[in-house]
């Protein structure tokens, strides 16, 4: 199992946009053709495609189910219209008011209104388990406003919250989740949606998605059949990919040149990283509560070593700014980057250590004031990936008089312990978003972490700076992206010189893609969507996308 | 009868030892089923949302223990497993289901192939006592049975999937074809069952061998055979009628009690070949510590095994009058 | 010892699993003087074929493989004697007792072992290591104890029965000896080979089960022995990307210590008692 990002994405900027199609190809290309999907789902199908399910709904989200916006996290929060045609602020960032596309019908031939977005909303109110991204936390009220608008109001401003109800909010039918008694337990197998698949059919070793013959974008999709098959394990799913049996790939491929790219000129991987894998230093526990001594942490990261050997040079170095620059280089402050020096550097490890009077030891470990400097650092045992790359920084650390041990463990107990602040040193990476503000604030939000011994939504190290809250609180107000971009900025310097987490590696929405038969990939020069097909709802834009050749 | 009564009652005691057993397990150790799924959701379950998954994954945590043992006992008797923490809200029932013709279809066969084969060569070494074939076949199976499965597996794959590709190398079936009673399915599950079988039938093959051999070279030194011979029978029906009929009851007991064995290696063959057999669903659910159903698959295998050995002890009573009679 | 070295002289599968055991022994006890270097450095060199430099190539990781495999034998060896060890004491105190004790001793003993003998042990040990948030050697070598003293206890029992008449045991008893001294001084000697070849079984048990284990990731995957090179030998495709060597040896050593421990476990079972020889692997329906 390797760890994967799952694409959780937000948008920043407040959007305006008109009515032009819901994203997708243009051109008269042939229809048909049978795209196989390869991504390893380490069981097989339950055949359940309930979209508020967190274990399913990247089968049906997108494809099947659609939201109301597209919001692209690879091109700077692009939005696309979906199910709704235009979208605005107002009251001061308070309410957004979706106008909803007319003539769109569910597959089985009922017209889609804004009654069924307004129904959606409730449901979600009604049963919090369907909640999954907690919406209802920041929501007021949600109205229909005449036949196709609908108002959402919200407690405070919320401009980065638009994402979660346009982007991640799957859209569901009135009339057949009405009647649904217990709608957490709910199955779905054959899911209804507006989507441009339908389920048809699904066993549990493959699922096959045909085309919509009632799907609102004309002409669309062109590839009619895709399948799904199960792939429990890594290697076979690999298999499929290499000798073309599947053509489009989303996990992690071992020495992926020999395995996958050299075997065919048709195949292509381009896995855009989205967050980053990071340690996370407990403020809790001394020495590491000692600002120096994280930076010397810092110096002490051999993050190259640990992308190139640990994640086979598949995920790029982290970077101490905290933000992807590969994916964000709008974002990167040039003033801040310029002063991260943050490469391995044991020897400026040493002098920032000495500095706070630590000695080294005879076995060549530092003491500060008594203690070791011997710190355990609880990782998710079942990420090899993770664990491979934790090895490299524990050799690059020890050369720098740092004693750093690996803790495997089930990912049951390393979550409690994470969440509940139980450890010296955690590693794990954020969902994020589609701009750094995201991670940053998943970081650093102090009210997003909690004492030692109660579960912390996301501040896991338990930083604490009122500096940096006042920082978020501000950007949640303004929608004007110079503003959004200075604050991040300061965020930046706040990453440089706090160290409250240590970016080791980037976490990347694993791709591979074969170009036989089809066209339309999404690709460096054009990123249309996250391209991971576990990626929803970006994978039903990528569908849309698709030619036959 | 009074041994089948007895072969019956030990069944019920190991079914019940067994039962308690997977009971006490999670009673006993860290990790359960709430804190895997609150990790599921990371956190960002609380509350009543919380509370309405407890209460659909049915974990009652007021209850007393021993109170929590015979509801326990009750839903066993129920099929009442559960449902599934990794693929919540899916019954356990379904996952297991699914899993249990593919093991029942590969690991019972080829283990009762290795029976029959296993038994065949052995009694023919036996007979030809000290002949080339007892001089090479017995040593070979010794080594045999220090093979680890699991490297078996692995090797097959590397000489018949990735050197020569000849044979499919994961998955029970080609999953693009349409499962059913159709000849394109039937082919691919053959297909693919190959390297599996062979693995099994490399590594569990020799302790039937071994043990038949054995057995049998005592039973050829009986008086019996002696005077068999004496009487100047034919050798094709002193070897089958005389000396192999008695010796394969106790390859036969053996045979019952060994089977834990050759499942305990079947889980790692199945898993090596993403076979999708109960064994893999197991090794499955330890990573995604998906308790309820590692429970339940485990309580499947250990019924099974009981159940094979309770079947041997039937045909052991058939084919010996002695068992019959008191004792 | 005298019997060992009997069984050597007579027999060629004991000789050649002596000889490949002590092949080990020798790994394990000095790693670093035939192969120096740490088995967990990594380094840039990754995924290298056999050379001068790196005898059997390097991981994915930069890992030299002739490395991690001598440093590798002495975990394998110590699961495999410690866990035999403590389920060989464990068999002779249960498997002895229930025949010397006999009646509803006897029974309830003779019960409990079959039970525990018919239950399929991976599963359980699977089972039982998932429940564990640590995969550490200590927990592994217990789950194998537990789980692996059934058939020896089986086998010591009988063999207890059958002498429990014999002469010299009488003679024990009428000269008044105590009950724990004939168990200990009289009837224990008489069985030495038994429970040799009992302790060579359930260590050739404890490689295989303990190796699987770790190969699906249920071990400390951080410390190197044969079981965990093949799950980062599996984990990272070794088998798919060429890397046959990463993936062929370290279960070949599996293989050979295993086959080193059945061949003398077999040899010893021969040499043991003749009575017994014949009816290995056998046990009568109670």
């Amino acid at each position: 199992m390797t760890a994967v990002a799952t694409a959780v994405l937000m948008v920043t900027a407040a959007c305006s946009s008109s009515g032009a199609p819901g994203g997708g190809s243009t051109g008269s290309g042939k229809r048909g053709g049978v795209l196989t999907i390869s991504n390893e789902s380490g069981g097989l199908w339950t055949c359940s495609f309930n979209p508020f399910n967190n274990s399913v709904n990247y089968l049906s989200t997108g494809n099947v189910y659609e939201p109301l916006v597209f919001v692209n996290a690879l091109q700077n929060d692009k939005t696309t219209p979906w199910l709704a045609t235009k979208w605005d602020w107002s009251n001061n960032n308070k309410t957004m008011t979706f106008t909803i596309r007319d003539g769109v019908k569910w597959s089985d031939g009922t017209p889609m209104t804004a009654a069924d977005v307004l129904f959606t909303f409730n449901l979600v109110k009604k049963f919090p388990a369907l909640d999954i991204n907690s919406i209802w936390q920041v929501l007021d009220s949600v109205q229909q406003v005449g036949s196709n608008q609908i108002v959402v109001n919200f407690k405070s401003a919320a401009v980065p919250y638009f994402y979660y109800i346009a982007d991640q909010l799957p859209i569901v039918p009135e009339h057949i989740w009405a009647g649904i008694k217990d709608p957490v337990t709910f199955k779905d197998d054959t899911p209804i949606g507006t989507g441009a698949y339908v389920v048809n059919p699904c066993t549990a070793q493959n699922i096959t998605y045909t085309a919509n013959p009632n799907y609102w974008q004309p002409g669309l999709p062109k590839v009619t059949t895709v399948r799904y098959p199960a792939f429990t394990d890594n290697a076979p799913a690999n298999n499929y990919l290499a000798t073309g049996q599947a053509q489009w790939g989303s996990q992690f491929i071992p020495n992926i040149d020999k395995f996958y790219t050299q075997k065919s000129k048709d195949n292509h991987t381009w896995s855009p990283p989205i967050t980053q894998v990071s340690l996370f230093l407990n403020e809790k526990v001394a020495p590491l509560d000692n600002p120096v001594v994280r930076q010397a942490l810092a110096y002490a990261t051999d993050r190259q070593q640990a992308a190139t050997i640990g994640e086979g040079g598949q995920e790029p170095a982290g970077h101490q700014l905290g933000v992807v620059e590969e994916t964000y280089p709008d974002w990167v402050d040039p003033s801040a980057k310029a002063t991260d020096d943050y490469s391995y550097n044991p020897a400026k490890a040493d002098q920032l250590l000495e500095s706070v009077g630590a000695t080294k030891g005879s076995d060549g470990i530092y003491v500060l004031n008594g203690k070791k400097l011997s710190f355990t650092v609880i990782n998710q045992g079942g990420y090899s990936d993770w664990v491979a790359a934790l090895q490299v920084v524990a050799q690059g650390m020890k050369a720098a008089g740092i004693q750093l041990t690996v803790d495997n463990l089930s990912n049951d107990d390393w979550t409690n312990k994470l969440f509940n602040g139980k450890f010296d040193i955690g590693y794990y990476g954020e969902t994020g978003g589609p701009s750094p503000y995201y991670e940053l604030r998943q970081w650093m939000y102090s009210a997003n972490s909690a004492p030692i011994g109660q579960p912390a939504s996301t501040n896991y190290e338990r930083y604490n700076n009122p500096a940096a809250d006042d920082l978020f609180n501000e950007y949640a107000t303004t929608a004007d992206p110079t503003q959004q971009k200075a604050i991040v900025a300061k965020l930046e310097q706040l990453m440089l010189k706090d160290v409250p987490v240590i970016p080791v590696t980037e976490s990347v929405a694993w791709y591979q893609y074969n170009t036989k038969n089809f066209t339309g990939w999404v690709d460096q020069q054009n990123p249309y969507a996250v391209p991971a097909a576990f990626s929803y709802p970006d994978m039903g834009q990528v569908l849309l996308h698709l030619q036959n050749k | 009868m009074r041994f089948l009564l007895r072969r019956l009652g030990f069944f019920v005691l190991t079914l019940w030892a067994a039962l308690t057993i997977n009971f006490a397990i999670p009673h006993l150790l860290p990790g359960s089923p709430v804190t895997a799924m609150m990790a599921r959701y990371h956190g960002r379950l609380n509350g009543a949302a919380l509370q309405a998954v407890e209460s659909a994954l049915g974990i009652d945590t007021h209850q007393s223990l021993f109170g929590q043992y015979l509801s326990y006992l009750k839903n066993c008797a129920t099929f009442n497993f559960g449902t599934s923490v990794a693929n919540f809200p899916t019954p356990v029932t379904t996952i297991v289901g699914t899993a249990i013709p593919w093991t029942l279809g590969l690991v019972g066969v080829t283990t009762v192939l290795a029976f029959l084969i296993g038994t065949a060569i052995g009694s023919i070494a036996a007979w030809k006592r000290g002949g080339k074939l007892d001089s090479v076949l017995p040593p070979l199976f010794v080594v045999g049975t220090g093979l680890p499965y699991f490297w078996v597996a692995i090797m097959l794959i590397m000489v018949f999937g990735e050197v020569n590709p000849w044979l499919p190398t994961a998955f029970g079936s080609d999953n693009t074809v349409t499962t059913g009673w159709n000849s394109d399915f039937i082919g691919s599950v053959l297909q693919h069952a190959i390297l599996p079988a062979a693995a099994i039938l490399v590594t569990s093959i020799g302790t039937w061998v071994l043990t038949m051999r054995n057995t049998m070279v005592t039973t050829l030194a009986e008086d019996y055979v002696r005077m068999a011979r004496a009487k100047g029978l034919p050798g094709r029906r002193i070897m089958v009628d005389y000396a192999a009929r008695n010796s394969i009851l106790p390859n036969l007991t053996g045979f019952a009690m060994s089977l834990g064995f050759v499942v305990s290696g079947a889980v790692l063959v199945e898993y090596v070949f993403s076979y999708p057999g109960v064994g893999y669903q197991l090794v499955q659910a330890v990573d995604n510590e998906d308790f309820p159903v590692m429970q339940c698959l485990f309580l499947v295998i250990t019924v099974a095994v009981l159940l094979s050995v309770l079947l041997a002890d039937i045909i052991t009573a058939l084919l010996d009058p002695r068992t019959r009679s008191a004792r | 010892m005298t019997n060992l070295l009997r069984a050597i002289r007579h027999n060629g599968k004991a000789a050649a699993g002596l000889f490949i055991l002590l092949l080990f022994l020798l790994m394990a006890l000095v790693p670093g003087l035939i192969a120096p270097g740490d088995p967990a450095r990594i380094t840039p060199d990754t995924s290298l074929g056999i050379s001068g430099q790196h005898i059997l190539g390097t991981t994915a990781f930069g890992q030299d493989i002739w490395v991690q495999v001598v440093h590798g034998a002495r975990p394998a060896l110590l699961i495999a004697v410690v866990s035999g060890l403590f389920a060989t004491v464990l068999s002779v105190l249960i498997g002895v007792s229930a025949a010397y004790l006999g009646g509803v001793w006897d029974d309830v003993l003779n019960l409990f072992t079959d039970v525990v003998l018919v239950i399929p042990t991976l599963p359980l040990v699977v089972v039982i290591a998932g429940y564990f948030a640590h995969h550490s050697i200590s927990v592994m070598i217990i789950a194998l104890v537990v789980t692996g003293w059934s058939y020896g206890a089986r086998q010591l029992r009988s063999q207890a029965l059958s002498l429990r008449n014999r002469d010299f045991l009488e003679a024990a008893k009428v000269r008044g000896e105590r009950r724990s001294y004939i168990i200990v001084f009289e009837l224990l000697p008489n069985m030495t080979s038994l429970i040799v070849a009992n302790f060579l079984g359930a260590a050739l048990y404890s490689i295989l089960t303990a190796s699987g284990l770790e190969f699906l990731g249920l071990g400390d995957v951080n410390t190197y022995d044969w079981g965990t090179m093949l799950y980062w030998a599996q984990n990272q495709s070794a088998l798919q990307t060429g890397g046959y060597v990463w993936a062929a040896v370290p279960g070949l050593c599996i293989a050979l210590l295993g086959t080193a421990f059945a061949l003398l476990n077999n040899a010893f079972d021969e040499i043991s008692n003749p009575a017994l020889r014949p009816v290995r692997r056998l046990r009568v329906a109670a």
